[in-house]
């Protein structure tokens, strides 16, 4: 057990002794199994925004903000599990996560039965914005966007014509695959096929050696970085050549440590949001990251906007209603009317400052900040290419 | 690539994958054998094994491609470490978890495989193997991280071009070791002392026992070179993948497995030959039908092969019990 995650408890502890003057804001990720450093990167941005406002201290009326960290294995099942968990927790006024669209699917439906806020960093399947749920915001782009984008720069840029696509079949994974094939066959470009691996497996050499046979200029993955890492380093194996592409599930170090950085030199990511490094506006978070964790992971600036995002949101409605969060408002249930309060804040949304410029959000919960970045990897690094275009 | 070439390419792919499924699967059937267990803690054997390699390879240093003696020695390093830690984790498992709950062959009141009321024990002894597996899973996890762990590129990418299909020096040398140890155990468990009395330990306990076989001492052998063979497949399994996870003990375990009955469990030639087909038919299937449906496709093929041929390939061999 982390130590953070005992001194969380003991604030749980500390705080059922006296009055409630703890406020805990609910993060879910992968923090075991393959995904677990994606869900670090978000866990520590996370992290940093909580205690990032509890310096800040008298924001939010003497409560102590506490994060409560809850690990999904990347499995949708685990992911209903902690969603009622934090659902069932009447200190709990809002939720950052979870990582994998599979998991913040099935997850939303849960929150917005509960009325809590949940606003996810970087699940990017737009499906789930499209359920018609007010408890959901995101504040990463889309991959309506992404893939779209993926597929300009393949044919416009890289001029590839015969392409070959794999996907996790996952909620994420699936769905990116699908915009981006659409986009493709919209440009004219020759799809040779459409194939689906299974997460956790780590024999492509069949399927690689297939495609090799295709002979295609272009390899897309739609996954993440696990499978993205043996599917690198096979390819090498296979002999396929031509270039290949992802998208942001392979943003990871651990991708070129995995694949070996020969296998992956020249490999071409797409993510969903610009270089944080290139932003001027979020130097102070990443000197105050870099600082406390080491370097910043590819999702935690997102997880830590969305942290700020929902301790503000929790500090408005404090500041609208003092009463709502003493026990004596009577009638109807006080957890609902407070998460209740928290959306109501949400509602009126009109902007805020956050690291990628003005936050803002649409009538489904998507973040109007839509730029979509480009990463190559150069000499097992990656480097920031430019910010791409969908349209 | 024509279609002839492509095939082969597939066909040594599988081979490869065989190769390793037929290590681990003979561990299966070996104790299956004796005892007529199905060791479910025998995919985390092989998970540890790879990890001791690993090991081996962080104290060491070594991160990228070796040649020569270097490479050489480091292989024969991680193999006696990996092989003797997994010897001595079998050893612990069955001494642990499986003999306090086998009947006794010199307690002349129980039947051989039934408790003293009456109530077959295998069923614990199986669900006690679960337990084994879970308990090593997370015993790695605790240990080494939950996240997938690299594996350095030890053996150089040479590769050949045989017939129109590339050949890589790792594919020989997993091929090759399977070959050599598996006949190398089929002659022990043939054609040594040891070996007759593994087979005759597979027959009847009690009148090994009668005969003055010490049965325990030759189950506990059988489960150490089981575990030596999945510990070989282990660093196999590191330095063709790249990878290792905690997690990866339960699939291929499940495949090595499946491997075993598809030759005939408790058979040892059909192990292997239950690993290579198995390999291969993963590999046509993803490569010809789709990747998607490679488990699909080969497990179809083995529920086909098990209705006209329930005993497996080579056909189960477990001694007809009274």
């Amino acid at each position: 057990m982390s130590p953070w995650l005992l001194f969380a408890g003991a604030l749980v502890i500390a705080g059922c002794g006296r009055d409630d003057r703890v406020i805990k804001i609910g993060f879910v990720a992968p923090l075991t199994g393959d995904q677990a450093p994606h869900g670090e990167d978000m866990r520590n941005g996370a992290k940093l925004a909580v205690e990032h406002a509890n310096v800040q201290g008298e924001l939010l009326g003497g409560y102590r903000l506490a994060l409560v960290e809850l690990d999904d294995q990347r499995n949708p099942t685990q992911a209903v599990v902690a969603a009622k968990r934090l659902v069932a927790d009447r200190d709990v006024l809002a939720v950052v996560g979870h990582l994998n669209s599979s998991c913040t699917m099935p997850a939303s439906a849960i929150y917005h039965q509960a009325r809590l806020l949940q606003i996810s960093p970087v699940s990017s399947n737009p499906q789930i914005s499209r359920q018609g749920f007010d408890t959901f915001y995101r504040t990463c782009a889309t991959d309506d966007l992404q893939g779209p984008a993926a597929a300009l720069f393949a044919v416009r840029e890289l001029g590839a014509t015969r392409i070959f696509i794999i996907d996790d079949v996952t909620t994420y994974g699936r769905g990116l695959a699908n915009e981006l094939e659409k986009k493709l066959r919209e440009l004219g470009a020759e799809v040779l096929g459409h194939e689906g691996i299974t997460q956790g497996e780590k024999d492509f050499m069949p399927l690689l050696t297939k495609i090799k046979s295709l002979e295609p200029d272009l390899v897309y993955f739609a996954g993440m970085f696990p499978e993205g890492a043996l599917l690198i380093k096979q390819r090498l194996d296979a002999g396929v050549g031509g270039s290949f592409m992802g998208g942001d599930g392979l943003f990871d170090p651990v991708l070129i440590d995995l694949a070996t950085p020969e296998a992956a030199e020249g490999v071409i990511l797409t993510t969903i949001g610009s270089d944080i490094h290139q932003v001027p506006t979020a130097q102070a978070f990443v000197n105050a990251y870099e600082e406390r964790f080491g370097q910043v992971g590819a999702y935690s600036a997102y997880s830590y906007e969305a942290t700020t995002i929902a301790i503000w949101a929790i500090q408005q409605a404090l500041q609208n209603n003092r009463n709502l969060f003493s026990r004596t408002s009577g009638g109807v249930s006080p957890v609902t009317e407070r998460r209740q309060a928290v959306l109501d804040v949400m509602d009126e949304f009109a902007g805020h400052p956050g690291l990628f410029g003005v936050q803002r959000f649409d009538e489904k919960g998507d973040s109007l900040i839509r730029d979509i970045g480009l990463f190559t990897v150069q000499d097992g690094r990656f480097v920031f290419l430019k910010t791409a275009s969908w349209e | 690539m024509s279609p002839w070439p492509l095939f082969c390419q597939q066909l040594v792919n599988g081979l490869t994958i065989g190769a390793i499924y037929a290590l681990i699967a003979v561990g299966y059937t070996m104790v299956y054998g004796v005892i007529q267990l199905i060791n479910f803690a025998h995919g985390e054997v092989f998970m540890v094994g790879a990890y001791l390699a690993l090991t081996v390879c962080l104290l060491v240093g070594a991160s990228h491609a070796l040649t020569g003696i270097a490479l050489v020695a480091l292989c024969l390093v991680m193999a006696v470490v990996a092989m003797a830690g997994c010897g001595l984790l079998g050893w612990g498992i069955e001494r642990v978890a499986y003999r306090p709950l086998r009947p006794r062959p010199d307690n002349c009141l129980t039947p051989v495989g039934a408790s003293r009321d009456g109530h077959t024990p295998r069923l614990t002894a199986l669900i006690t193997a679960i337990g084994v597996s879970f308990f090593l899973q997370n015993a790695v996890m605790l240990v080494y991280g939950a996240t997938d762990r690299r594996f350095p590129a030890l053996v150089p990418p040479l590769r050949w071009e045989v017939g129109g299909a590339t050949v890589t020096v790792l594919q020989v040398v997993i091929v090759a070791t399977g070959t050599v140890l598996m006949i190398a155990v089929q002659g022990l468990v043939m054609g040594t002392k040891l070996g007759t009395a593994m087979r005759a330990t597979a027959q009847d306990h009690k009148a090994c026992w009668l005969l003055g076989i010490p049965v325990d001492r030759i189950i506990v052998i059988t489960f150490i070179l089981g575990s030596v063979l999945a510990a070989i497949g282990g660093i196999l399994f590191g330095l063709y993948y790249n990878t290792i996870n905690f997690h990866d003990g339960y699939l291929t375990g499940l495949k090595a497995f499946t491997a075993a009955v598809l030759g005939g469990i408790g058979n040892i030639p059909g192990a292997m030959v239950g690993g290579v087909v198995l390999g291969v038919l993963e590999g046509l299937g993803a490569g010809y039908l789709s990747s998607q449906w490679k488990n699909v496709f080969a497990f179809v093929v083995l529920v086909g092969l098990l209705l006209f041929k329930p005993t497996g390939l080579l056909g189960e061999r477990v001694a007809e019990r009274a």
